[in-house]
């Protein structure tokens, strides 16, 4: 005879497995990026009540008073200042046919303005990529996307914006550009790899904890900060660069770095740190 | 009651591989290009894993120095991984979210 307490087990298996059905069929059905925000951002700082807003934009270094404190003292000489002065001589260095970044851009303090929905191109613009246009443009070599000059014009013009607030929009008047965030959204749940991980395993529930000795950052505030000097890489790289990591650490195939799959992440990646200061360029390990 | 299938499915299963793909030139080509078409599967719904190019050229390189049985082991792996890769994109279409994450 199947008793009460069975019964009772069993509806509720029954009705957890029917709202968790219910969940995944509509996971992506109704995706609002003004919900999503008001949700990550309400889990972070709800997960570290101790850490202030804009200590976000820092990454690990603000969970761990050790870890802070040796990286202020990494931060008194930036190993990206490299970076930063080559990428001003670019800036200030006239292309063959006379024009500049400048005119493409007007001033370089606007990495706030990017990630954007272009449109007109129907496709995601990355600051990167706005380089690479501009200087094609203007009948220049683009140049390749993870690291070497292309680090620098980035330094530079991270350096310059530092301050502004990351502000990226995603127009409900376009279906496009939904389309996009929606994309990079379900890249970033998605698992891959011989690991089985999604990007979210290690940025949302696991962060602030650490991967052997490593510190898993959380996602809010990843964004902010781009390009990184890296002490792993020894050197400043790109935020595709390290997306092209991330993969491969999950032992996935990485994808084109300024492909449509990891501008559309960076769209969705970003997204998320809107109202976090940008203070880029920086040094992680 | 025991079950008595595990033994004779394993049997037939070990006959039946050694027997299907023989350690030379015939069965490596097929063995790799099984594992071919099960890596671009995976690339078509963007799934292909980090090694599984890697596995196919050094099974190539293995055939050509006449090391088959290596050869075709690590193009088995690779089709492997190829199909893996394949239904791990697919399970997940249409099932992926924040909402999991926020728990």
């Amino acid at each position: 005879m199947i008793s009460r307490k069975v019964l009772a087990w069993s509806a509720s298996l029954l009705l957890v497995g029917l709202v968790a059905n219910a969940g995944a069929e509509s996971l992506d059905a109704d995706v609002s990026p003004k919900k999503d925000l008001e949700a990550i951002q309400k889990f972070f700082t709800e997960k570290f009540p101790e850490i202030a807003w804009e200590d976000f934009a820092n990454g690990t270094y603000a969970l761990n008073k050790a870890w802070y404190e040796n990286w202020l003292l990494i931060e008194e000489f930036p190993p990206y200042e490299i970076a930063i002065g080559n990428g001003e001589e670019m800036w200030n260095t006239p292309f063959a046919n006379g024009k500049a970044y400048a005119d493409c851009f007007g001033e370089p303090g606007v990495q706030h303005h990017y990630p954007r929905w272009d449109k007109e191109q129907g496709q995601v613009v990355t600051l990167a990529l706005a380089i690479n246009q501009c200087r094609e443009a203007h009948g220049e070599e683009p140049l390749k996307y993870k690291k070497g000059p292309i680090v620098d014009i980035l330094a530079y013009m991270a350096y310059e914006s530092r301050g502004q607030i990351v502000n990226v929009v995603v127009p409900e008047d376009d279906p496009g550009a939904l389309e996009a965030y929606k994309k990079g959204r379900e890249f970033y749940f998605t698992r891959r790899g011989q690991l089985n991980f999604a990007c979210a395993h290690c940025h949302f529930s696991m962060a602030g904890r650490t991967l052997r000795t490593e510190p898993l950052s959380p996602a809010l505030g990843q964004a902010t900060g781009w390009p990184v000097y890296r002490s792993k890489w020894g050197a400043t790289g790109t935020l595709h660069r390290r997306y092209t990591g991330c993969n491969k650490q999950v032992r996935a195939k990485p994808f084109e770095a300024q492909g449509e799959e990891y501008r559309n992440l960076e769209y969705f990646h970003t997204h998320m740190s809107n109202g976090l200061p940008l203070n880029g360029p920086a040094a992680r390990k | 009651m025991k079950p008595k299938m595990p033994v004779f499915v394993v049997l037939a299963l070990c006959l039946g591989s050694t027997v299907a793909l023989a350690a030379d030139q015939a069965g490596f080509d097929k063995a790799y290009e099984a594992a071919v078409a099960a890596q671009q599967k995976a690339a078509s719904v963007s799934g292909e894993w980090r090694d599984t190019a890697k596995m196919l050229k050094e099974a190539k390189k293995k055939a050509e120095e006449g090391d088959f049985e290596g050869a075709i082991k690590l193009a088995k792996k690779a089709e492997h991984q190829g199909h893996r890769g394949y239904e791990q994109m697919t399970s997940q279409a249409g099932k992926v979210g924040l909402d999991p994450f926020l728990q």
